[in-house]
Order: C-alpha cells, then sequence, then structure tokens
C-alpha cells in the first residue's frame, strides 16, 4: 500500500526555479496522486475534497489554494496525464526516423505509460467515458493531443489527402476505448501485451493491411528485447 | 378478469408515462438536479404511483437507460437485417442510429446525462457497444482470410464511433451528425475492404434510410428481393438461421406435459425461424397441440419465451454451480464452471442461440431475465476476491465481475452468431485466462488455463 504513490507525486518537472513556486507544484501533484488513488478506491463520483486531503496530507486550505474544485483537480489531473503520456510519446518517436516507426513506438511507450500508472490511468480513461456531459471536454482534448501524431502518417499514405476526416480520432479514440474496456475489467497488466493490434488497427489505414502487419510484428519484437 | 386486464394496462401506461417524462427532464437537468418530485410532478402523478413502480430515482433512470438501450439495439438489428450486403447493413444501422438521434434530441441528451448515474449505466451502454462491435467484426466474412484482422479492431472502431458521436452530441451539435456517417463507414469498412471501398464510403456521402432502401430495391435483381422478404422479419440472417449440427433437444424438455411441449416448440420454433420470425402457430405446430391450449398456459409468445429462458438458464446454473462445486480451490472452480457452462451450450446449439442470441432481441421483458441472468453469475467471480493481496483489490472496480460476465457471454455469443456452437469448449482457456487475469495476474492465469484434466 505504502509503495502505490504513483510517479506523479515524485515532482513534476522542474520548470521553476524559485523553492517557494517548486513547493507548489510538488503539492500539486501530491493532491493529483491523492485524487487518483481516492477515485481508484471508490470510483470518482464518492470521492470528496476531504478524501483528497487526507490522503495528501495536507490541509484543506491548501487544497483550495490550488484548485477550485474537485472537478478542477480533476481537469488538472487530466491535463497532466496528457503532458507526461505526450512527452513519453515524442521522446520514444524522436529516437527512430520514419513515420511508421515513429507511430508504433510510440503507442509502444503510450501504453508502456498506462501500465506504469494505474491509478492516473484509470482516473482519466475511464471517467472520460463514464462521467456525462461534463466528461466530454476532457475526452476531446485527450483525443486531439495525439491526433497530430497520426496525421503526419497522411504524408506517407499514396491516398493522404483523401482519407477520411476524422480517420485519426477515430484512431485515438479506438485505441482510448480498448484501454478503458481492459481497465474495467481490472486487466491493466495485460495492456502492453495489445501493442501489436493497437498497431495494426493504427497504421493499416496509412501503410495497408500487411505493410501495417509487418510494423507491428517489428516493433512487438523490439519492445519484447527492451 | 377482464378488470385485472385493464389495471395492468394502465399500470403500464402510468409506468411509461413516468419513464417518457424522467427522459425528458433528465434531458434538461442532468442526473444531479431531477428529483423524484420534479418527475411526478410534471407526469400529473402522485407520489405513490412512482413508488408502485420504481425503489428510487436511480431505479427509474436505470429502467429508462434499459429500455433506450433495447430500442436501439432492436433498431439496429432490424437496420441491420434491412440489407444483404455487410458493408450496406452497417450503413444502415449507422445511418439509422443518427436519424434516431436526430428524431429525438431528448433521447440523446439523456444517453449522456445517464452516465452521471454511475457504474450500472456505464455497464448497460457497454453491452449495447459489445452488440455494435460484432456487428462491425462481422465484416471479416467478406475477406478472403477471415482471420487476417483481430477483435481488437472492431472493437476499437465501435468506441471510436461512440466516442465521436457522443462529443457531437454533447457539444450540442447534433445537426452534424449526418456529416460522421460517411467517415465513421469509411473508417469502419478499411480494414476489412480495403482503401478503395473505404473511399468510396466517403464519395457516397450521408444517405438518409428511406431514401436509400428505395435506391437499393431499384438496384437489386427481382429474384434476390423475393429471397429477403422470406427471411425472418427483422432479423439478420445469420441470426435467423439454423445452427449447423445437432437439432435434438435434451430429453428433459420432450415430455408429456403440455406447457413443457409449448416451451420446447419455442426452442424449436425460434431455431427455425428466428425470434421476431416466429409465431403462435409456429409453435404450436412444434409442440402439436392447439393454439388454445397454448394461451391456456400463455398470455403471449413473450411470456412463452420467458419461460423458455428461464428454463435453459435454471438448467444452466445448476451445471455451472455443480461444476463450480467440483474443484478445490477458486481458480479451479471458475474453470470447471466455465467448462460445464460451455459443455452444455455446445451439447444443445438450439437453446445456445436461444438463450445468448435470441434473448437479446426478444423484447424488454426477456431482457430483464437475460440481466437478472447475467447478474447470478457475478458471485462465482466476486468470490474470487476473498484473500486477494490489497494492491490486487485495488486494482478491480466495482464492476469488474459484470465486465468480465459480459466479455465472456459476448465471446460465447459471437461464436454462436458465427454459426460455431458446437465448438464452444474450444473458447475453455481463453475464457478461463480472460476472467482469471484481473485477480491472479497473467501468468498464472494462463497456467491454469491451459492445464490439462
Amino acid at each position: 500500500m505504502a509503495d502505490r504513490t504513483p510517479q506523479v507525486a515524485r515532482a513534476l518537472p522542474g520548470r521553476h526555479q524559485l523553492s517557494r513556486e517548486f513547493i507548489v507544484e510538488h503539492q500539486r501533484a501530491r493532491i493529483i496522486a491523492a485524487l487518483a488513488e481516492e477515485t481508484v478506491e471508490k470510483g470518482y463520483r464518492a470521492v470528496t475534497v476531504s478524501d483528497i486531503v487526507r490522503r495528501a496530507g495536507i490541509a484543506r486550505n491548501t487544497f483550495y489554494e490550488n484548485f477550485s474544485s474537485k472537478e478542477d483537480c480533476f481537469l488538472a489531473a487530466s491535463e497532466y496525464a496528457v503532458e507526461s503520456a505526450l512527452t513519453r510519446v515524442s521522446d520514444a518517436a524522436a529516437k527512430v526516423d520514419d513515420w511508421p516507426t515513429k507511430a508504433s513506438v510510440g503507442i509502444a511507450a503510450f501504453l508502456r505509460y498506462v501500465a506504469s500508472e494505474p491509478a492516473l490511468a484509470r482516473t482519466c480513461i475511464v471517467e472520460a467515458l463514464s462521467a456525462g456531459p461534463a466528461a466530454v471536454d476532457r475526452y476531446e482534448r485527450s483525443i486531439q493531443a495525439f491526433v497530430p501524431l497520426f496525421q503526419l502518417g497522411r504524408k506517407v499514405s499514396a491516398k493522404g489527402s483523401d482519407l477520411p476526416e476524422t480517420l485519426e480520432e477515430t484512431i485515438v479514440g479506438g485505441i482510448f476505448w480498448i484501454l478503458y474496456q481492459r481497465i474495467i475489467m481490472g486487466q491493466v497488466e495485460q495492456i502492453e501485451g495489445l501493442l501489436d493490434e493497437l498497431v495494426e488497427f493504427s497504421l493499416t489505414p496509412y501503410l495497408g493491411a500487411e505493410a501495417a502487419k509487418r510494423v507491428a510484428v517489428e516493433t512487438s519484437a523490439g519492445a519484447a528485447t527492451g | 378478469m377482464l378488470d385485472v386486464e385493464i389495471r395492468e394496462r394502465s399500470a403500464g401506461h402510468e409506468r411509461k408515462r413516468i419513464l417518457d417524462t424522467l427522459v425528458e427532464i433528465g434531458a434538461e437537468r442532468g442526473y444531479a438536479e431531477t428529483t423524484i418530485v420534479t418527475i411526478v410532478e410534471r407526469a400529473g402523478l402522485d407520489r405513490s404511483a412512482f413508488d408502485r413502480h420504481f425503489r428510487s430515482k436511480y431505479d427509474c433512470f436505470l429502467s429508462a437507460w434499459q429500455e433506450i438501450n433495447e430500442s436501439c439495439m432492436r433498431e439496429m438489428l432490424e437496420a441491420y437485417n434491412s440489407h444483404e450486403d455487410w458493408p450496406d447493413r452497417l450503413r444502415a444501422v449507422v445511418s439509422r442510429v443518427v436519424e434516431g438521434l436526430l428524431a429525438d434530441p431528448r433521447r440523446a441528451s439523456f444517453a449522456i446525462e445517464v452516465l452521471a448515474a454511475g457504474d450500472a449505466a456505464r455497464a448497460r451502454r457497454d453491452m449495447t457497444m459489445r452488440v455494435v462491435a460484432s456487428l462491425i467484426d462481422a465484416g471479416r466474412n467478406e475477406m478472403e482470410d477471415p482471420e487476417a484482422v483481430s477483435h481488437t479492431t472492431a472493437e476499437a472502431l465501435a468506441g471510436a464511433a461512440y466516442g465521436q458521436i457522443y462529443s457531437c452530441v454533447a457539444r450540442g451539435y447534433p445537426e452534424e451528425l449526418p456529416k460522421l456517417v460517411p467517415q465513421l463507414m469509411s473508417a469502419a469498412v478499411m480494414p476489412y475492404l480495403g482503401i478503395n471501398a473505404a473511399l468510396a464510403e466517403l464519395a457516397q456521402g450521408f444517405i438518409p434510410t428511406e431514401r436509400y432502401r428505395r435506391d437499393v430495391a431499384k438496384k437489386r435483381t427481382p429474384a434476390k428481393r423475393r429471397e429477403s422478404t422470406e427471411s425472418a422479419e427483422g432479423y439478420p440472417p445469420e441470426l435467423a438461421r439454423l445452427p449447423p449440427g445437432r437439432h435434438g433437444l435434451p430429453r428433459e424438455f420432450v415430455t408429456h406435459n403440455q406447457r413443457e411441449r409449448l416451451i420446447a416448440g419455442l426452442a424449436e420454433a425460434v431455431a427455425e425461424n428466428g425470434y421476431s420470425g416466429t409465431t403462435i402457430a409456429h409453435i404450436t405446430r412444434h409442440a402439436a397441440v392447439s393454439r388454445r391450449t397454448f394461451y391456456e398456459h400463455f398470455s403471449s409468445k413473450d411470456e412463452c419465451f420467458v419461460a423458455a429462458y428461464d428454463t435453459v438458464m435454471s438448467e444452466l446454473s445448476e451445471r455451472v454451480s455443480e461444476g463450480f462445486k467440483e474443484a478445490s480451490d477458486w481458480p479451479h472452480a471458475v474453470r470447471s464452471g466455465i467448462g460445464a457452462m460451455l459443455a452444455f451450450l455446445a451439447a444443445e446449439p438450439q437453446l445456445a442461440r436461444l438463450s445468448m442470441v435470441e434473448a437479446l432481441v426478444a423484447g424488454p421483458v426477456v431482457i430483464e431475465h437475460y440481466d437478472a441472468a447475467i447478474q447470478s453469475f457475478v458471485p462465482y467471480f466476486s468470490s474470487g476476491r476473498e484473500g486477494r493481496p490489497p494492491e490486487v483489490l485495488a486494482r478491480l472496480s466495482p464492476t469488474t465481475e459484470e465486465a468480465l460476465v459480459g466479455g465472456m457471454v459476448s465471446l460465447i455469443s459471437r461464436r454462436i452468431i458465427a454459426g460455431k456452437a458446437e465448438d464452444l469448449e474450444e473458447l475453455l482457456p481463453d475464457l478461463v485466462e480472460f476472467t482469471l487475469t484481473p485477480y491472479l495476474g497473467s501468468h498464472e492465469a494462463a497456467k491454469i488455463a491451459r492445464e490439462k484434466d
């Protein structure tokens, strides 16, 4: 139990030089981590600000210095998660040359991140798809953040400009849905095993089924060896 | 007698009025802001009327949501069956859904607001989404190698389509929905039919279903048309077709007892014609009893189906519970319970179809029993939580078990729809691994799944 503190709590990237600001950032991260843990334990709706405050070990005032409400805190958690995932995806993609490989190692990095932060992932992905109208913005924002990475695939596709306008939303939304389903079923540890199928699903529209399958096999072989 | 009938009819009417009003208010104000007082006031009823039909606001929301899901499922299957070729069928389904949302914006908003009611509302939606995924997944039959695309693809496509429609409605642009149809269709056919078919979907644009139906009818050859009108109405042929293999009913069903004979007659008639294609005349013919005898036992086809469904399910439950008791530890009990279930369904393909496929489209009354049956399997899995370490328990969600049963049922029914009920036992290792993993981790689950008896 003690070791379940998500990596989130181990400080955010230190953009700020001033220690006071660093402390504030650190506090925010601790609160976000507490929200995620509480959400996993009892479901987002049942979580109260008091629960979060207790778990984070901070004063109620401190919570309200950082966030105006539970909802606000939730939004920050979701932004933080998307940003961290994006960083990992771009870092992984920067190490390789061609787009198909970039896309597939990016997906691998994304799945690895989700598997490494189960509480945060569950909080963001499951809530975005199950909380009614309030969640729609979060869903939209998360999807849109990843859309440009796939749009680059149109350049390598012979029919790039003819492809459906919302294709990238379908790909990202599809990946989110699959992750949502696995998380709901308590199968977080199987998420990385989805690499093959998700790469194939995402690249087929751009490369055709055969080439997509080839990239998928290469990527999962690469992921398996390290 | 007549009094009872009138009372029942007006009770049904009252219930419907409450549900309609709830949808209206729920769409306007959302789950949290809707109160029982506002519902009964607007419906022009008193509180006792509400209490007669529902236990709580939550119960009322879930009932309304359940009915919306059922009617949506029926509309989708009807649209699917209105065409013969797969992409046309899928297009009809998507167009019908979109047209339904446009025609009844309150329902569309309600569908989003209701998710705030919690896990049960979400789980219900996910059941419908599994049906959608299987309609997309049927695209593999159009391929030279039907196994070339993973099942995950259909699941992802269904979820992505839901996300885009959800987002369009929730942001208040339902009028954009028709434009979305060719986009969604294009993405959905691509993995199965290739890029050219995908581009053709885009070029075609959105065609309203009525006009669409006329256009397609013109193109069709008369011979083909006749064939299609003969198939069971409102039913996809692969659902209506008799599964290959054994047609015998279990001995227990063939007795001189009239009621049981009628139940057996219904099972046979449904296997032959699909539920919606089955008439009371079919049932009495198979049962070799008179129409009057039918009405002595049942008031409607639905009621007879429910009796058949319950008979099958209680038999199935008994086998599962016996199987479960055989083993010494929980993981092996799950394994032998699932094994018993698959063995029963494989040996009785007609009953397998009746209970796992037909029940989903047979009507609201049956759906309640279907839901109850699903719920009755939940405890087998939730007992696996006992004694698990805290980090495992933290990973499980309150609806994990429901999702596991739903996932399992969806895999089983997909096999049955494909006409492979007799091979169901092949699913054992996969299902065991799938259901044990959340509790034991994938390594241990895979080990138990692959054990030899």
